[in-house]
């Protein structure tokens, strides 16, 4: 086909290498960190997978948690190193929760499954995002904090404590994990949202996909010239 | 065959899991000699750890994951200006709520027949919940993070191997004074309240039987001669509420929404195809997506 169109950039590749990272890691800690849930009742033996992640299995899982656990608050830095002044902007941009962006959560759900009513407009994070922002960032604290009481502190602080932070780690655990299967959900398997996934393969959006979700943003870099657009053949789908 | 007329004439009875057994100290006669802390470190192939600290008889200052059995030294002046010593065998309390079975994520800790919690170490993972969850500082993995294999939980058995083979635990067999017992547990309750009866008529006022009903009940009785909080006992051992909301509320409740989420998302990518893929190219328009379409 001869059909063209057209992508706007909307990730930098250091931004793009820090999400993979981060994902990878929050994946293995996911499944290794599953281990410890397949025994909900102390009065009956272990349910389901629980039985094949005893003994030494376990124990190696519980070391590959650890190592991933080291790549997962590596990664920030890591971003952080290879283009600090666009993390801060970043970081700006995400924080901050407009009244548009709470509008846009209380429609989000209904809009992605009907179709309706319409979105309001949003920047280049909607309220989506940055509830995952805010969510990835509170986890990951608490992940931290918890993680690293139960790894290194064990006996040092009262037994209390300890069992404080499995319950936070825990606590976290669902917390990320619902948001997470979302995210994916959203980037992965949802017949619209899907679209968005490329811009964090090639740092391309579809231009249309983005002025739909992103119209204030795409505007503002379309009007600052700061905008970057390439054309694709149609056919090449989003990814590249 | 039912209960065992008094504590000594117990036997294992395979056809009948549901009999208590129970280890009661009698701490008055304890003379603190620490045979039974040799005798168990033998029968258990456990090493010997030279760690006493300066300025005590006690040998070593805690449990740990290679020591099962620790007579506890409480050095006092007593009310009559003496100085004394009050010994308790410390060990794991086999409790009928157990912390460390509630916490643990294998199938390591088990409620095992005759009231003993047993650890089967090939199942265990080394993440020592227990060791944080258990409310008597009775069940240890030890810190080493270069041998896997040395990452195991190690707590007293109860000698779970000698008493299903109708022989008595490894301590109770060697101790010299006989103030370990060992037997059917509703009969050394029965003995124990006697025996405290007994030492109050001698003038030991404050004499009482510990274990009858912390944590729903303990397969650790002692016959103590001061109240336990003297000995470093909790009078009241609770499982911590941290564990109870750990496991009971935020696990269950985490799978629970977990799983609904999961069935939401299913039913909104059904809807969500009728509504967004209709019309492939008016269904990605994007200013009438802005302006509601579909
Ligand atoms: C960021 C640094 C992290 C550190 C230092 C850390 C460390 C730990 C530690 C020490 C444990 C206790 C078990 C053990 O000793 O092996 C644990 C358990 C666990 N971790 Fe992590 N972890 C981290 C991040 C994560 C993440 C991102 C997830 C998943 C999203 C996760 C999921 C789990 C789960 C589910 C458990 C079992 C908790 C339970 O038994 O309730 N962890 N982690
Ligand atoms: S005393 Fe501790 S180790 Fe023993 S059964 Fe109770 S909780 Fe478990
Ligand atoms: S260390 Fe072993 S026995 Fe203790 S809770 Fe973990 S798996 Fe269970």
């Amino acid at each position: 086909m001869a059909a063209r169109k057209q992508q706007i950039r909307k990730f930098t590749r250091p931004q793009i290498l820090f999400h993979w990272v981060y994902a990878s890691a929050w994946l293995v800690l996911v499944l290794t960190g599953m281990t410890f849930l397949w025994r909900p009742d102390p009065h009956s033996p272990a349910v389901g997978l629980g039985a094949f992640l005893q003994g030494s299995v376990g124990q190696w899982l519980r070391l590959v948690h650890r190592v991933a656990a080291v790549a997962l608050m590596a990664a920030p830095f890591l971003w952080l190193a290879l283009e600090p002044r666009r993390v801060l902007a970043e970081l700006r941009e995400l924080m901050v929760i407009r009244g548009n962006d709470i509008k846009y959560l209380l429609v989000a759900p209904l809009h992605y499954t009907f179709g309706r009513p319409p979105l309001p407009p949003q920047g280049k994070y909607n309220g989506g995002h940055k509830l995952n922002f805010w969510i990835v960032v509170l986890t990951f604290l608490g992940f931290v904090v918890s993680g690293i009481t139960m790894w290194f502190f064990r006996g040092v602080v009262p037994a209390e404590t300890f069992r404080l932070m499995l319950l936070i780690h825990n606590f976290c655990f669902w917390l990320g994990l619902g948001m997470g299967i979302l995210h994916i959900y959203l980037t992965v398997f949802h017949p619209f949202t899907r679209q968005a996934l490329s811009a964090m393969i090639s740092g391309f959006v579809d231009l249309k996909y983005a002025t739909a979700e992103h119209a204030e943003w795409v505007e503002q870099q379309l009007r600052s010239g700061q905008a970057e657009v390439r054309e694709v053949p149609a056919a090449s789908g989003g990814s590249d | 065959m039912g209960r065992a007329a008094t504590w000594e004439t117990w036997k294992p009875d395979p056809g009948n899991p549901n009999q208590h057994v129970a280890m009661l100290v009698d701490t008055s006669e304890c003379i603190g000699c620490k045979a039974c802390e040799v005798a168990c470190k033998q029968w258990n192939l456990n090493e010997a750890r030279i760690n006493q600290e300066p300025g005590t008889y006690q040998s070593h200052p805690h449990l740990d994951a290679e020591t099962w059995t620790l007579i506890r030294f409480v050095e006092r002046t007593n009310d009559q200006g003496e100085v004394e010593w009050l010994f308790q065998k410390h060990n794991c309390m086999h409790c009928t709520e157990a912390g460390c079975v509630t916490a643990c994520p294998t199938d390591a800790l088990q409620y095992g027949k005759y009231g003993v919690v047993t650890l089967d170490q090939e199942k265990c993972i080394g993440c020592a919940y227990c060791e944080q969850a258990c409310p008597f500082d009775a069940i240890h993995v030890d810190r080493n993070p270069f041998n896997p294999r040395a990452q195991k939980a190690g707590k007293c058995t109860l000698c779970y191997d000698r008493i299903t083979m109708g022989m008595q635990p490894a301590c109770v067999k060697t101790c010299p004074t006989d103030c370990i017992k060992f037997g059917d547990r509703d009969a050394l309750i029965e003995w124990g309240r006697q025996r405290v009866e007994e030492l109050k008529a001698r003038g030991f006022k404050n004499a009482n039987l510990y274990g009858v009903d912390q944590l729903g009940g303990l397969h650790e009785l002692y016959v103590l001669l001061e109240p336990p909080e003297v000995y470093g006992l909790p009078a009241n051992p609770k499982i911590s509420t941290w564990t109870k909301l750990w496991k009971y509320a935020v696990q269950p409740l985490g799978k629970l929404a977990v799983g609904a989420g999961i069935f939401g998302l299913a039913v909104n990518w059904v809807a969500a195809r009728r509504a967004f893929l209709q019309g492939e190219a008016a269904g990605h328009g994007a200013g009438d997506h802005a302006a509601g379409q579909p």
